[in-house]
């Protein structure tokens, strides 16, 4: 319809190109394991950085005394927390 | 070079009839693709929305990772969702697939069959494109609603979740629970249409019914914010440190809502002579956007009568009422939408209240009753003012028995998974953040900061069962001492060792 412009000739020519190879190709296959593989890894990742993060801050404030019961005025780094047996 | 181009366009000879059969067919699918693009785009506000909502519900010490958790859920539920959540939708409408890749097989909608493999993360639908301009949006529009049953369960976990925790969660329901749900009553193919006439037009079940039923599982298992609950199981309010925020996320929440609306329909002109809704029934536009605006109309009056005013559950009743109407959203009239959503917006208050009064069960934003309470009561309608409405290609009448059906397969098909999947996250000790974490504030922990440098740090309050203001260190340190430093243990059932 446009001659002047062969969007329909470029189409065929660009049509099934995909980086690393088109629809059910090796490249794809290859590109979607290592998708999954990525996507199974975050998620790993996710639990075992939070888990470091919150034991280490756990054990700082068990260490601190910040929560220990004692009839005394105990300042925490958000709260200030009175406290009486 | 373009004046040369332009010129020679403009002396092209007359187009022939096929020509312009041709680009009327492009057009008609550009269309289709600028506009699921564009829901896409408004539905984003959602997801803007559901993170300034949680965070203003959240207190200080909490409110970035309240609001992390909303933005990582579009970090994990996208590449979930992508390898393996739409192929659920694409196989399993006929519950396991019947013909393999070529299903589904649905007598009436021969247009579809095949649609499982097109749903394969190597498959020519899912990757660039130029034959294809209708796969990658309606995927794309589907993500977002997986997004939405995240951001959904989000609220109402916070302030003692654990963000990995909350992401593992996120990839079932998002990716998993949801989508199969969706693949059996919200398609043109799935079992629940095509044998039982079931109707859930614009998803009052399918997307927030059964993220309400997942969350409740998860509640379960998660427990209460540490003082919560008096030694005599009455509960306390804990107050969010910015209910303008809060107001403002649902606000955002509204308009986007829209987009959702609206992704909900079908639009292919050269295939379709119209507006379809996801049953390939006819509607209109025109006809959902007045449900949704006379429901939000009908939720607010229905949760400010019923909250006596209360800001928050006014906003939620407006969300409530909505949701008790998109089920049927494409048949209401709007006079219809805006009683029943005045109905939906009250029992949002009520059941909100008795989820955290009686069952003691503590949802920081009422999303089991908002959601999950109204999205099954928006199927229940339904089957009460649209019974015997044609659904589907096969024309099933809708009834109260098929839409009975639905509920009975969803709430199991939710509350299992969810209920499951966070019990063998707290037995493997990665539920919850560590008492002493929750007490101090997850945003020390996981961000190393106070996120409000510039203002002063006041002394933290919470509202006591009879109404009294108090300070709550004192509060919550004995609850913590009470529930022998471990959030789980029932509160006044144990000593520190």
């Amino acid at each position: 319809m446009f001659d002047a412009f062969p969007f329909d000739e470029w189409s065929e020519d660009i049509a099934e190109f995909w980086t690393f190879g088109g629809e059910g190709s090796t490249g794809t296959y290859i590109m979607t394991a290592l998708g999954v593989a990525a996507m199974l890894i975050s998620l790993i990742g996710f639990v075992w950085l939070e888990q470091k993060k919150l034991r280490r801050q756990t054990e700082m404030l068990r260490a601190s005394g910040a929560l220990e019961r004692p009839a005394v005025v105990v300042t925490t780094t958000t709260t200030t927390i009175i406290t009486s047996d | 070079m373009i004046s040369s181009l332009f010129s020679s366009w403009l002396a092209q000879a007359a187009p022939t009839a096929d020509e312009l059969q041709g680009q009327v067919t492009l057009d008609s699918q550009i269309l289709t693709e600028q506009f699921y693009f564009w829901t896409v785009v408004i539905m984003w506000l959602i997801h803007a929305g559901f993170m300034a909502y949680e965070a203003g519900a959240a207190r200080r010490k909490n409110v970035m990772s309240t609001a992390m958790k909303n933005i990582l859920t579009i970090a994990v539920v996208t590449p979930t969702f992508y390898y393996f959540g739409w192929y659920i939708y694409g196989c399993f409408e006929e519950g396991w697939p019947k013909d393999g890749h070529g299903s589904p097989t649905v007598e009436g909608l021969e247009v579809l069959a095949g649609f499982c493999q097109n749903t394969a993360p190597w498959a020519a639908q899912m990757g660039p494109n130029l034959q294809d301009h209708v796969s990658a949006v309606f995927f794309l529009a589907f993500l977002l609603f997986s997004w939405t049953t995240a951001s959904i369960m989000s609220g109402a976990l916070i302030e003692r979740v654990r963000l990995s925790a909350y992401l593992i969660l996120a990839v079932v329901l998002g990716s998993g629970v949801w989508i199969m749900d969706a693949a059996w009553g919200w398609s043109g193919g799935g079992w629940l249409v095509t044998r039982f006439g079931f109707h859930d037009a614009i998803a009052s079940l399918v997307v927030h019914g059964v993220a309400g039923a997942f969350t409740l599982g998860v509640l379960l298992n998660l427990g209460p914010r540490i003082g919560k609950y008096t030694v005599d199981g009455a509960a306390r309010t804990i107050r969010g440190h910015n209910t303008h925020l809060t107001l403002l996320g649902l606000m955002l929440i509204f308009t986007g809502f829209y987009g959702f609306y609206a992704a909900c329909l079908v639009i292919q002109s050269t295939v379709f002579p119209g507006w379809l809704n996801i049953y390939f029934s006819p509607t209109t536009l025109g006809a959902i956007a007045f449900v949704i605006t006379f429901g939000f109309a009908g939720g607010f009056t229905g949760g400010w009568f019923a909250s006596k005013g209360d800001p928050f559950w006014t906003l939620s009743g407006g969300l409530a009422g909505v949701i008790s109407v998109s089920a049927g959203a494409d048949v209401y009239h709007p006079s219809l939408a805006y009683l029943l959503s005045i109905s939906g917006g009250m029992l949002a208050v009520y059941a909100g209240t008795y989820i955290e009064k009686k069952l003691r069960i503590d949802d920081a934003v009422g999303a089991v009753a908002v959601h999950g309470v109204c999205g099954f009561y928006g199927v229940f309608l339904v089957g009460v003012f649209a019974g015997g409405y044609p659904t589907g290609v096969n024309n099933v009448e809708t009834s109260f028995g098929g839409q009975l059906m639905g509920m009975l397969a969803f709430l199991p098909l939710a509350f299992i998974p969810g209920y499951v999947v966070s019990w063998i996250l707290k037995k493997l000790n990665l539920l919850r953040v560590p008492a002493e974490v929750e007490l101090e504030g997850l945003d020390l922990a996981e961000f190393g900061q106070d996120f409000f440098p510039e203002f002063e740090r006041v002394p933290e309050t919470v509202i006591e069962p009879d109404g009294r203001e108090v300070d709550a260190a004192p509060v919550l340190l004995d609850a913590y001492w009470q529930t022998n430093g471990r959030a789980e243990t029932p509160v006044g059932t144990g000593e520190r060792s």
